[in-house]
C-alpha cells in the first residue's frame, strides 16, 4: 500500500478509495477460500500448486480404475481357487477309487463299476476345467470365449484356449495374471513317464477298469501314481493362485495408503487452513474497519467547517 | 501622494479580487480530472520617477502579471509513463486471464484423464460392449472439451483483436484533438507575456486539455513527447525514436493489421510501431500468448488422434476387421470421433477372430498413450498459461504501486488542496479588506485637506 503525504484533496479521496477497495478485495479472497475450501480461486494464484493438484486428482481417477481392475482380478482368482478345490476333491476321490481297484480280491465287475464312477469324475473334471470367469469367458483358457477343453472322438481332453492367461494392471505399475491356463494346471506325467493330462489319466484308468482282466489291476496301481502326480500339479497351481490373491491384497493395501497420502497432500497444497484463514479474516476486517473510520474522521476535517462564521 | 495611495489601494483590491477569483476557480475544479492548480502571479509595480530624482519614492501598487499553472513537467511525464505501463499490465492480466479461463474451464485436462483411464478399464473385459461404449463416450467428451477450449480461445482472440482496433481508433481520434489544441496554443503564443509557467488563463486551460489528451493517448500506447516553446507538443509513438504521431497541427494515422496467426501488428504509414506500454501493447502481448497456447492445444489434440489412430490400424476390432481411425481432425477445434460404435475399438491383435477378448492391441494402445502422456502435456500447457498470468499479475502489482506513487506526487504538486484554498480565501479576503481600508484612509486624508481650505 502506498503511503503518500499528499496535499491534494482529490489525491486524498483517490488514495482512500484505493486502500479501502484493496482491503475489501483481500477480505473477499479470504472469505472465498474459507467457503470453497480451496486455498486458491484460480490456477494463476499458484501455478505450481495447481499443477500438482491436477496431477493428484488425475492419480485419484486412475486409482479408482486400478481398484476396479484389482477387484476383477481378485474375483477371477477366487473363481479359479474354488474350482481347484473341487478338482482336488475329485482327484482324491479318484485316487481312493484307484486304490480300491488295485486290490487283487476285486472281481472284474467290481472294477467295471469303479471304472464307471471314474468316468463320472472325468466328466466332472472337464466341466471344472471349463469354468467361466467373471466375464463369461473360459477361466482356464486364457479368457477365450467358449470352453477351454473339448473332448475328441477318442474321449481325450483337447486344450483350445490361449497360450497365456489374461493379465490385468492392478495399479502402481503392477500387473497380475488373473488365472492359469489349462496346461499349467492339468499337464502331468503318468507312472510311465509319458505326458498326459489329469482328465485323460482318469479317463484312461476308467477305460482300463471297464475292460477288466489282469491289465485292469496293473492300470489301477499305475493310476495311483499318476493321480498322485495330478494332485501335486493341481495343489501347486492352487498355491500359485493363492499367492497371487495375497499379492493383489498387498498391492491394494499399498494403493490405499498412497490414496490417503494423496488426500493429505491435496489438503496441504490446495486446501484452506481454516484456522489461519479465520485469523487472517479477523485481522483484515479489523484493518478495514479502522481504515473506514480513519477515512470518515479525516474527510470530516476541513477548514471550511471553521471559517467564514 | 494621496491620489497615488488611492491608485495603489485600488490595484491591491483588484489583485486581491483576481486572486479570489482564481481561488474560487481552484475550489470549483477540485475534483476535475487533469485540472492543474492555478495561482496569481503578482508583481510589484514600481515605475521610476519621470525626473529620476535621487532617493525619489515612486510606488504604484501591484499587478497580476499572469496566471501560474503549477505543473511540474517531470512529474507529469513520470505519471504518464508509469500510467502507460500500468495500463499495459492491466490489459495483459485481463487478456491472459481470459485465455487461462478458456483453457481451464473447458475441462480438457480431466477429459483426457478420463479417456485414457477408460482404455485401462476396458482391459478388464475387452469384448464388453458397455465398456467399449464408455471409451467412445469418454472420447467424444474429450473432443467436445477440446472444441470448447478452441472456441473460447477464438472468442478471446476476437475480443482482444477488437480491443486493439478500438485502441487504435481512440489514439487516432485523440491525436486529431491534440493537433487542434496544438494549433490554438501556437496561435495564442503571442499572448504569453510572462516567462516559465506564467501564462494567461485561456492558455492554462488549453494546456490542461493538452496534458489530459497526452494522458489519454498514453493509456492506449506509450508515447514520447516534446513540448515546443509555443506550448504545442510533438508526439512520437512507441519511443523517442518511434514514428511521429502528432507534429504541431498535423497528425499521422496509426493502423493495425491482423496477421495470419491472429496477432496484431501496428504501423504509422509504412513505419512499424513496437509499443512498450499502453493497453494496445497489453492486448498484443495477450494475443501472442493466446496464439502460442492455441498452437500447443492443436498439437496435443493432433498427437492424441495420431497415436490412437496408428494403434487402431495395428489391431482387429470386435468384428475381426482391421481397426479404422477413431479420430478425425488435426486441431483442437476440428478433433472429432469418427464413430459412435464401441465395436470399432481395435483391442485384439491383428487377424483375431470376431468377438475376440484378446487384449494385445489394447495393451499396446494403453502403453502408447502412457508414452504420449497427454495429461502431462495438458498440465504443462495449463501451468504455462497460469504461470504467465501469475507473473503478469506480479508485474501489474509493482507497476500499479509505481504508477499510484507517481500520480500521487503529481496530484499533490499540481492538484487542488481545499484546505490551502480555504487559507487563500481568507488571506485574499483580508487583503481585499485591507486595500479597502487603505482607500478609506486615502479618502480621509483627502477630506481633511479639503476641510483645511474651508
Amino acid at each position: 500500500m502506498t503511503i503518500t503525504t499528499s496535499s491534494s484533496t482529490s489525491a486524498f479521496y483517490t488514495t482512500a478509495a484505493q486502500q479501502l477497495s484493496s482491503l475489501q478485495s483481500q477480505v473477499n479472497a479470504v472469505d472465498n477460500s474459507i467457503s470453497s475450501g480451496n486455498q486458491y480461486a484460480t490456477a494463476s494464484a499458484n501455478p505450481e500448486a495447481a499443477a500438482q493438484m491436477r496431477m493428484l486428482q488425475l492419480q485419484d481417477a486412475t486409482a479408482a480404475v486400478d481398484t476396479t481392475t484389482a477387484n476383477k482380478a481378485t474375483t477371477n482368482l477366487q473363481l479359479a481357487d474354488s474350482a481347484m478345490t473341487e478338482m482336488v476333491n475329485d482327484i482324491n476321490k479318484a485316487k481312493t477309487l484307484a486304490t480300491q481297484a488295485a486290490n487283487g480280491t476285486l472281481s472284474d465287475t467290481d472294477r467295471a463299476a469303479i471304472g464307471e464312477q471314474l468316468s463320472q469324475i472325468q466328466t466332472d473334471m472337464i466341466g471344472l476345467a471349463n469354468t467361466s470367469d467373471a466375464n463369461g469367458n473360459s477361466l482356464f483358457g486364457g479368457g477365450v470365449s467358449g470352453n477351454a477343453y473339448t473332448t475328441d472322438a477318442s474321449g481325450k481332453a483337447v486344450y483350445g484356449g490361449a497360450a497365456t492367461s489374461q493379465s490385468l494392471g492392478i495399479g502402481g505399475g503392477q500387473s497380475v495374471q488373473t488365472s492359469l491356463t489349462g496346461p499349467e494346471v492339468f499337464d502331468i506325467t503318468d507312472a510311465n513317464g509319458n505326458s498326459t493330462t489329469v482328465m485323460d489319466a482318469i479317463g484312461t484308468l476308467a477305460t482300463a477298469l471297464k475292460a477288466g482282466g489282469t491289465a485292469a489291476q496293473t492300470a489301477a496301481s499305475d493310476g495311483i501314481t499318476t493321480l498322485s502326480n495330478g494332485l501335486d500339479a493341481v495343489t501347486t497351481a492352487q498355491t500359485v493362485i493363492g499367492a497371487r490373491e495375497s499379492w493383489i491384497a498387498l498391492n491394494t493395501q499399498n494403493l490405499t495408503a498412497q490414496s490417503t497420502a494423496r488426500t493429505t497432500a491435496e489438503g496441504q497444497i490446495g486446501g484452506t487452513d481454516v484456522s489461519t484463514a479465520a485469523i487472517k479474516l479477523q485481522q483484515l476486517t479489523t484493518a478495514l474497519q479502522a481504515s473506514q473510520s480513519c477515512f470518515v474522521r479525516l474527510s470530516s476535517l476541513s477548514l471550511f467547517n471553521d471559517i467564514g462564521n | 501622494m494621496t491620489s497615488n495611495l488611492l491608485s495603489i489601494a485600488s490595484s491591491g483590491a483588484r489583485a486581491a479580487e483576481l486572486a479570489l477569483d482564481i481561488t474560487g476557480q481552484n475550489i470549483s475544479n477540485a475534483s476535475t480530472d487533469g485540472y492543474v492548480r492555478r495561482s496569481a502571479n503578482m508583481t510589484e509595480v514600481a515605475s521610476s520617477s519621470t525626473w529620476s530624482t535621487a532617493n525619489d519614492v515612486s510606488l504604484s501598487g501591484v499587478v497580476v502579471s499572469g496566471i501560474v499553472r503549477n505543473a511540474d513537467s517531470f512529474l507529469q511525464s513520470e505519471a504518464r509513463r508509469t500510467g502507460s505501463d500500468t495500463a499495459q499490465a492491466n490489459t495483459t492480466v485481463s487478456g491472459l486471464t481470459n485465455v487461462e479461463t478458456a483453457v481451464e474451464d473447458s475441462g480438457v485436462f480431466t477429459a483426457i484423464g478420463t479417456f485414457t483411464n477408460s482404455f485401462k478399464q476396458l482391459a478388464t473385459d475387452p469384448a464388453d460392449s458397455s465398456l467399449r461404449a464408455t471409451v467412445i463416450q469418454d472420447g467424444s467428451t474429450m473432443t467436445s472439451a477440446f472444441r470448447i477450449a478452441a472456441q473460447s480461445l477464438s472468442a478471446a482472440q476476437t475480443g482482444l483483436q477488437g480491443n486493439v482496433g478500438d485502441g487504435v481508433t481512440q489514439v487516432n481520434s485523440l491525436s486529431t484533438q491534440l493537433a487542434t489544441i496544438n494549433t490554438q496554443l501556437s496561435a495564442t503564443a503571442a499572448q504569453a507575456t510572462g516567462t516559465g509557467d506564467v501564462t494567461t488563463s485561456d492558455r492554462a486551460s488549453l494546456m490542461d486539455q493538452r496534458d489530459s489528451l497526452l494522458d489519454q493517448i498514453s493509456q492506449y500506447a506509450n508515447i514520447a513527447t516534446t513540448v515546443q516553446a509555443d506550448g504545442s507538443v510533438n508526439v512520437n509513438i512507441g519511443s523517442v525514436s518511434g514514428p511521429p504521431l502528432v507534429t504541431g497541427s498535423s497528425t499521422n494515422t496509426l493502423s493495425a493489421t491482423t496477421n495470419a496467426d491472429g496477432t496484431e501488428t501496428l504501423a504509422v504509414g509504412n513505419a512499424s510501431v513496437a509499443l512498450g506500454g499502453g493497453s494496445i501493447a497489453g492486448n498484443q502481448a495477450s494475443l501472442t500468448k493466446l496464439t502460442q497456447i492455441s498452437t500447443n492445444l492443436d498439437s496435443l489434440a493432433s498427437s492424441i488422434a495420431t497415436t490412437v489412430n496408428t494403434q487402431q490400424a495395428n489391431g482387429a476390432d470386435l468384428t475381426g476387421a482391421t481397426g479404422t481411425a477413431l479420430f478425425s481432425g488435426t486441431t483442437a477445434a476440428t478433433l472429432a470421433m469418427t464413430t459412435s460404435n464401441g465395436s470399432a475399438i481395435a483391442t485384439a491383435a491383428a487377424g483375431s477372430a470376431a468377438k475376440s477378448s484378446d487384449p494385445t492391441n489394447l495393451t499396446a494402445m494403453t502403453a502408447a498413450l502412457a508414452t504420449l502422456d497427454p495429461s502431462d502435456t495438458m498440465n504443462d500447457i495449463l501451468t504455462d498459461i497460469s504461470g504467465s498470468v501469475q507473473s503478469a499479475t506480479t508485474t501489474q502489482t509493482t507497476l500499479q504501486t509505481l504508477s499510484s506513487a507517481a500520480s500521487s506526487s503529481l496530484s499533490s504538486q499540481a492538484g487542488v488542496d481545499l484546505n490551502t484554498e480555504a487559507i487563500n480565501l481568507v488571506k485574499f479576503q483580508q487583503a481585499f479588506q485591507a486595500s479597502s481600508k487603505v482607500m478609506q484612509t486615502a479618502s480621509t486624508i483627502f477630506d481633511s485637506i479639503l476641510n483645511l481650505t474651508n
